[in-house]
């Protein structure tokens, strides 16, 4: 089930060095010595990374026994995409209630306001009427 | 299918290297001063006003504010469900900063997912920029379902809400 591998997903997005990778394969399928390229890593460590994004499957490798390029899989960046979005939406809905609740506060803030102003009104004129 | 295609479908949004299309960045501007929108999160009273989607409630608000402490909010759909979460705050830096990473809990009150929230006010003139980033730390197979149902509850109350109005108009 895609679901399940969601949080290998999620866990093999979160290094750097692995979204680095996957941006890089977004332009196009490359081999292991051309993904190793921009970064200061050994080849064994930049194959560890590959292995951990080809378990999550994000990414798959050719079997020419030579080449092996990698290529980017999108199914379940797709449920991450979607995840996401849920959570988007979540968001946006409590922040448009926020948005109103501000609002209201600002206005009984201002109310407020209003009524010491016409207390201390009212004061000054009692005490001019005194005077 | 085609490499821009994949880019395309894993959420279209430009990858950066703060951000990319697998976290979640959020800006909204409040027409309200900084200090108020960061008390708005930070003080129970005012975060149960408005914390979940449109028809939620919050019977339960909790909070214990300081690296460390503990929050607890449960939030009570209009179709009565009740979705529990716990979290933790790792950084309060008032009034412009405020990370915690928040859990969603299942029946059993284990937690299906948790995502660090890193939510960001900037003061604008009297205004506040609003950046909310959140990145999941963790998620287990009910995690999208617990979302959709979820989802699936504040729409259909919407919907309700559409029919009522049209009924009395």
């Amino acid at each position: 089930m895609m679901n399940d591998r969601l949080s290998e997903t999620f866990g093999a997005l979160a290094d750097p060095t692995r979204r680095a990778i996957l941006g890089r394969l977004a332009s196009g399928e490359a081999s292991v010595t051309e993904l190793a390229g921009p970064f200061a890593m050994s080849m064994p460590a930049i194959s560890k990374h590959l292995k951990v994004l080809e378990r999550a499957g994000l990414i798959a490798r050719g079997r020419e026994a030579q080449w092996r390029p990698c290529r980017l899989q999108a199914g379940p960046l797709r449920d991450v995409a979607a995840w996401v979005e849920h959570y988007r939406r979540f968001w946006e809905e409590s922040f448009d209630r926020l948005d109103d609740y501000l609002r209201e506060l600002k206005r009984e803030d201002a109310r407020n306001k209003n009524l010491k102003t016409k207390v201390k009104e009212s004061k000054h004129v009692r005490k001019q009427r005194k005077g | 299918m085609s490499a821009n295609n994949a880019r395309v479908n894993a959420g279209g949004i430009r990858n950066t290297k703060e951000s990319s299309e697998w976290d979640l960045v959020l800006t909204r501007v409040f027409d309200a001063p900084r200090e108020l929108v960061f008390r708005a999160w930070t003080e129970t009273s005012h975060v149960a006003q408005w914390w979940g989607p449109k028809g939620f409630t919050n019977p339960v608000c909790e909070m214990d504010l300081r690296a460390g402490g503990k929050l607890r909010i449960h939030m009570r759909a209009p179709d009565g469900v009740v979705y529990p979460m716990t979290g933790v705050f790792e950084e309060i830096v008032a009034p412009e900063r405020l990370v915690f990473v928040s859990s969603a809990l299942d029946g059993d009150g284990k937690s299906m997912f948790d995502v660090l929230n890193t939510v960001s006010f900037a003061e604008q003139r009297g205004r506040t920029e609003l950046t909310l980033r959140a990145r999941v730390i963790n998620a287990t197979a009910q995690a999208p379902q617990y979302l959709k149902g979820m989802q699936a509850g504040w729409t259909q109350s919407l919907d309700r809400l559409g029919e009522h109005l049209a009924s009395v108009r």
